[in-house]
């Protein structure tokens, strides 16, 4: 058979096929109705064998290239993954089973990148309690101003920052959205070099710890923890989460062990994704804590009441993600 | 089945495409807001919109539709797992991620370079979520185009035939159908200079002579012959001496 005549034969059905794919992109698959979807998987079965014979007719690139495509296109239709989906249950299901089941199963890598914060905030802390001017040296110059103390005494004496919702809630945007792109940056830079991760990590904790030990060395501690306590409890959390999801994609990346790399990425996907949608949300409400009630002063909730806030939103957090349910065995 | 990995190029014009576009999108859902919302909240409704519509685009549209958003589909490309899969939500949500390292120092300087040096073209997102960006080709209409071998063709003699059948190989034959079918494509000048020197070779290899037709008359009639006098691939067209 000429390679004409062979097109002209068979170039109806791959009309007929492309036409069938084209509604199944546009149409929900329900649509489509059992006679097409049954025309379409036979379509796709003999296109594809029409693809293996033109190609010991010819090498003609218009003819393969166009052949290749239509059986790639029907290749990704026939084997996708069920998009059923009822999107309420699914969204109650993912944060009340799968979020958990996920950090429960990343474990490993959490306590691995909070190890790494820690440490971070135990030198940092520690190289500024042995000696003050090493603050400087670890700490951003945009908080050196003012003391501790002065910066304590200038706030507790001034008018609350945030006076309406809206001010709270512009604050709260500019803090969840850059610091959302933050944690994306600390999630790449430890699933694509494993070291990022933990340097970012350290780092971080470094200057917190830092942070922390100018502000005991002034003797303001409590407004230190009643400021950065509320927002602190979600937002430091998620960061490590962050780093975590990273190096458990990370692991998959450079130490498959005896899987292939590309399955043992696979099998780490839906667990790491998990884990970044429950960062994103918790950096959210930290951002808008930080906005609002992180902002207001002694005068208007007490430190103690900040504190006990910023204990008990820690302590739901760690239940959420860790505590063991029913749902968790599924 | 073969993927065929996008070049940097496009993509490039791609992502310019759904940058924009996202801008867009993003701003006309602000517009309103601003006769209703007071200055503090619209501030946060426009972060918040700008930011969510700036990462959301790319994931929602890969992730569910089909690996194209509107400037990967308008420039034919398509977002694919790595064994030629549809994507998942999962790989959408990751590759998307990690543009925020791709996007380092500036403007995805980092995630050019990274693509530049990979045989399949991937960014620092797609080795992180195993997805590639390939091309789709054209469709296969063009074929319509080519001679039907029964019109008058001057080249079709018994002599040419022979010469034809042996001294033409498979590839170059295909060579002759592609110059038929894309020779349009060209500006004038460079489609008359590419076909006289097709034609002057063909001329001498299959001793031609002086024969009055031009270089493009030359190769669609001998394009005409090797369609018409294809045999399959048991006996070759012709083989080189």
């Amino acid at each position: 058979m000429s390679v004409e005549a062979f097109v002209r034969a068979r170039q109806p059905e791959w009309r007929r096929l492309a036409a069938l794919l084209d509604a199944s992109e546009r149409l929900p698959i329900g649509e489509l109705g059992a006679a097409r979807l049954a025309e379409l998987v036979r379509l796709y079965r003999q296109v594809a064998s029409d693809l293996n014979e033109a190609r010991s007719y010819t090498a003609n690139p218009e003819l393969l290239g166009s052949l290749n495509d239509l059986v790639g296109r029907g290749y990704r239709f026939v084997y996708r993954r069920s998009h059923a989906r009822r999107w309420r249950e699914a969204t109650r299901r993912l944060f009340t089973a799968e979020i958990p089941r996920s950090f429960y199963a990343a474990r490993a890598s959490v306590v691995t990148a909070s190890c790494a914060f820690l440490v971070g905030v135990v030198v940092g802390g520690g190289a500024v309690l042995a000696e003050r001017g090493n603050a400087e040296r670890l700490i951003p110059s945009d908080f050196f101003t003012e003391s501790p103390r002065e910066r304590v005494e200038r706030i507790e004496s001034s008018e609350e920052r945030i006076v309406s919702v809206g001010d709270a809630a512009a604050f709260g945007a500019m803090l969840y959205t850059h610091n959302i792109q933050v944690s994306f940056l600390a999630f790449a830079a430890g699933a694509l070099t494993l070291v990022g991760g933990f340097v970012l990590l350290f780092y971080n904790g470094a200057i917190l710890g830092a942070l922390a030990a100018c502000y005991w060395l002034d003797g303001v501690q409590g407004f230190f923890f009643a400021w950065v306590g509320p927002h602190g409890a979600l937002e430091l959390p998620a960061i490590v989460f962050g780093a975590a999801a990273g190096l458990r994609l990370g692991r998959a990346l450079w130490l498959p062990g005896d899987v292939a790399e590309p399955a043992a990425l696979r099998a780490a996907l839906p667990e790491v994704a998990r884990m970044l949608v429950a960062t994103i949300v918790v950096l959210v409400l930290a951002g808008l804590i930080e906005g609002s009630f992180s902002q207001f002063t002694g005068r208007t909730f007490p430190h103690t009441l900040k504190t006990a806030v910023a204990v008990l939103l820690f302590m739901l957090l760690m239940a959420w993600l860790f505590v063991r349910r029913g749902a968790h065995e599924d | 089945m073969r993927l065929i990995p996008a070049g940097p190029g496009r993509r490039f014009i791609a992502l310019l495409l759904d940058a924009s576009c996202a801008i867009a999108v993003a701003a006309a859902l602000t517009l309103p807001l601003r006769f209703v919302l007071p200055p503090a909240a619209l501030q946060a409704a426009a972060v918040t919109l700008s930011f969510v519509v700036g990462w959301g685009w790319y994931v929602l549209f890969e992730a569910f539709g089909q690996g194209r958003t509107p400037g990967k589909q308008l420039l034919g490309l398509r977002v694919v797992d790595s064994r030629g899969l549809p994507l998942t939500l999962e790989q959408a949500l990751v590759r998307n991620v990690v543009r925020a390292l791709d996007f380092a120092p500036v403007f995805y300087g980092l995630g050019a370079f990274v693509s530049q040096s990979d045989t399949w073209r991937r960014r620092l997102g797609d080795l992180a979520a195993d997805t590639l960006v390939i091309r789709e080709s054209r469709e296969f209409e063009a074929l319509g185009e080519l001679r039907r071998s029964d019109e008058f063709n001057s080249l079709r003699t018994p002599r040419v035939l022979r010469l034809v059948r042996r001294r033409v190989s498979m590839e170059e034959a295909e060579l002759l159908l592609a110059l038929t079918l894309r020779a349009d494509q060209l500006g004038d000048a460079a489609r008359y200079d590419l076909l006289e020197s097709v034609g002057r070779h063909y001329r001498e290899k299959l001793e031609l002579g002086e024969l009055p037709i031009s270089g493009r008359a030359l190769v669609q009639g001998l394009a005409s012959l090797v369609i018409g006098e294809r045999r399959p691939s048991s006996r070759r067209l012709g083989s080189r001496r």
